[in-house]
């Protein structure tokens, strides 16, 4: 009988001593946590008054980057934006931190890979953002130097240059995430070889009379008049 | 404040030279063409209007490679008995040389206020080196204000054709006579004359590093004499031809230039310009006359092309700026016929306006924000050819004036969204 009821005892005695010894490390993953959701706050908080203080909205404004945030479906501000961001990053370092103190194996050995991923997420992120910026930029510049040069079709150039940065910037992206790499390398070089040779199709053979045409304005435009405007 | 380097044998004429009454600048950038007439002009205006005064040229140049500092040294009028009934007593030096700095217009300026402080200079003149319409009168109308009258800052007045100096018509004078309240009719007009102290006082602003130096000199001279309320006058000079213009210039780099200098000067002056309303005559000096111009082609059914070019691809970027309110007013032009093509006075001035807010703002880069104003400019210029067409220059002027009237009248718009606490007080007041 003694042995049947040490049978039954014998693991929940490794249970509760196992238990036992994780409860400190579930104190040490409740301390981080509380400590890391206070500093996160605390964070949050200092980086939205000082982004307030340098008055980073007009800067997101003149930079272009409300306008895009608002073109992405983000209706809040740009200095609230980057606070919440930030806010996120260091709520889920706490939680990588939080899951480590636990010292179990299998989660130890995910941690250790989201740390490992977090330089390439970081810099995929960089390279979104400043190449989304890059592109609102450069479409813009060429939408008004077209307009000026009297192009018929300056919107739709602008729009062209965007969607070939926006897929540019998207492959190298998703190539810095090191997400199916060899897929997006093969679909990128497809689509981007494929705008190019379709506007060489579509300029060197379609559009010889419209190149014709375009000559024969710039031309007349050297005939256009002689106002001096200053 | 830093003083610019001027090369070792400038300086050894400057120092040869002791002082000067006069000081006559021409900056230059390949303008071996016209130059020597310029330099010869000069020369006959002082030797027969300051027969008594000792007067230095100063040629400022940008690096020239056609030979325009050579033009200048051999440029001179060898026999005065042709064009004097007196000899004049003193020689006029001529200093010829390359300024340092930033490449522009405004160092080449800058290095003519600094020998003129150099020289303790009375009275000083600028005037472009492409004219081929200056006479020795101009000399004298941009000088003599200063030495005579004590006048601080002449500003040109000049008979140009109806068309001709459409930026200066539509924006720039309106805008600059409504935010000082001083009639200047030429602000950009480039040919100047000024008083030694204002020279000393340009020199020592820290503006040389800036687009200044580059670009926008000609604005920023007159409203910082208007600004620091220095004595303003005008002289009526005549005609003003240049010589030819470069054909590949681009009128959006030109606006955004002329431009974004304004609207920079906004940001500094706001407090002299916000409390002003209306605007006062500012005092004219010469005989005005009529002058055969020359003829002005153009095309206003390429212009309202491009105008609605604009409006059809810039329609986020003016809706961003304009607001719903007057981008929907400029919608309603691009239905209207070429032939009956009207941009009314009240809506331009509350465009410039806009502008002027968003730039203040910084709703964008300036540049792209300045250069999407091009198509609404070619489109109120168009709107200003087709209306002033059958016109006698008088009745042209009537126009501008009615332009101006609403930029006066619209003030109170842009001064209470510029500061609206400011607008408050004066109420209060």
């Amino acid at each position: 009988m003694n042995d049947f009821l040490n049978l039954i005892l014998q693991p929940l005695d490794a249970l509760f001593l196992s238990l036992m010894a994780l409860l400190p490390n579930l104190l040490a993953m409740l301390v981080i946590l509380l400590l890391g959701i206070g500093l996160a706050r605390l964070i949050h908080f200092v980086l939205l008054k000082f982004l307030n203080a340098i008055h980073f909205d007009n800067l997101a404004d003149r930079m272009g980057m409300t306008a895009l945030m608002r073109k992405g479906g983000l209706w809040s501000k740009p200095a609230a934006l980057i606070a919440s961001v930030v806010f996120w990053v260091v709520m889920v370092l706490t939680l990588m931190l939080a899951l480590n103190a636990l010292q179990i194996a299998a989660i130890d050995h995910l941690v250790a890979q989201i740390f490992g991923y977090l330089p390439r997420a970081f810099s995929a992120l960089v390279i979104l953002l400043a190449g989304t910026l890059l592109a609102g930029f450069a479409s813009r510049a060429v939408l008004i130097a077209a307009v000026n040069s009297g192009y018929h079709y300056a919107k739709a150039l602008a729009d062209g240059l965007r969607l070939l940065l926006t897929v540019l910037i998207l492959a190298m992206t998703m190539e810095q995430l090191q997400i199916a790499p060899g897929i997006v390398l093969a679909a990128f070089s497809i689509t981007f070889g494929g705008i190019v040779v379709a506007l060489a199709i579509a300029f060197g053979v379609g559009g010889i009379d419209a190149a014709r045409r375009m000559i024969e304005k710039e031309h007349a435009q050297q005939e256009q008049s002689e106002i001096e405007h200053l | 404040m830093d003083t610019i380097e001027l090369r070792p044998e400038v300086q050894a004429q400057i120092q040869a030279l002791g002082r000067a009454d006069i000081v006559v600048g021409i900056p230059s950038f390949n303008n071996a063409r016209t130059i020597g007439h310029v330099v010869r002009a000069v020369q006959a205006g002082l030797a027969k209007y300051f027969p008594e005064q000792t007067a230095v040229i100063v040629n400022s140049d940008g690096g020239s490679t056609d030979g325009t500092t050579t033009v200048v040294q051999q440029s001179g009028i060898e026999d005065y008995s042709a064009i004097l009934l007196h000899h004049r007593v003193s020689p006029i030096a001529k200093l010829a040389f390359p300024y340092v700095g930033v490449p522009g217009k405004g160092s080449a300026f800058r290095a003519v206020f600094e020998i003129a402080r150099s020289l303790n200079a009375r009275a000083c003149a600028v005037v472009d080196s492409d004219l081929r319409s200056i006479t020795p009168e101009w000399i004298e109308l941009l000088v003599k204000p200063v030495l005579m009258n004590g006048f601080d800052y002449v500003a040109p007045l000049y008979h140009r054709h109806k068309f001709d100096g459409t930026i200066t018509n539509n924006i720039i004078y309106p805008l600059t006579r409504a935010l000082y309240g001083k009639r200047v009719r030429q602000p950009i007009g480039g040919d100047f004359g000024f008083s030694g102290q204002l020279a000393s006082f340009y020199l020592d602003q820290d503006v040389w590093q800036t687009d200044v130096a580059r670009f926008g000199i000609d604005i920023w001279m007159t409203t910082t004499a208007i600004a620091n309320s220095f004595k303003v006058t005008q002289s009526f000079l005549g005609a003003k031809i240049h010589d030819a213009k470069d054909p590949g210039a681009d009128l959006s780099s030109m606006l955004y230039q002329v431009v974004s200098a304004t609207f920079d000067l906004m940001e500094n002056h706001a407090p002299v310009w916000l409390p002003i309303r209306g605007s006062e005559p500012v005092p004219a000096f010469g005989f005005e006359y009529t002058v055969g111009l020359e003829h002005v082609s153009v095309h206003t059914g390429r212009m309202l092309a491009q105008f609605r070019e604009g409006l059809a691809n810039l329609q986020e970027i003016w809706r961003e700026v304009l607001g719903a309110g007057d981008f929907s007013e400029v919608q309603r032009l691009g239905v209207q016929s070429d032939a009956e093509f009207k941009f009314p006075p009240a809506l331009w001035a509350r465009v410039i306006y806009d502008y002027a807010l968003a730039f203040h703002r910084k709703q964008m880069l300036p540049a792209h924000l300045i250069k999407s104003l091009t198509p609404l400019y070619i489109g109120k210029t168009a709107a200003f050819i087709l209306a002033a067409d059958a016109m006698t220059p008088a009745e042209v002027e009537l126009e501008i004036e009615q332009l101006c009237l609403a930029f006066e009248r619209d003030k109170d718009y842009l001064a209470s969204a510029w500061a609206p606490d400011h607008l408050e007080l004066m109420n209060k007041e």
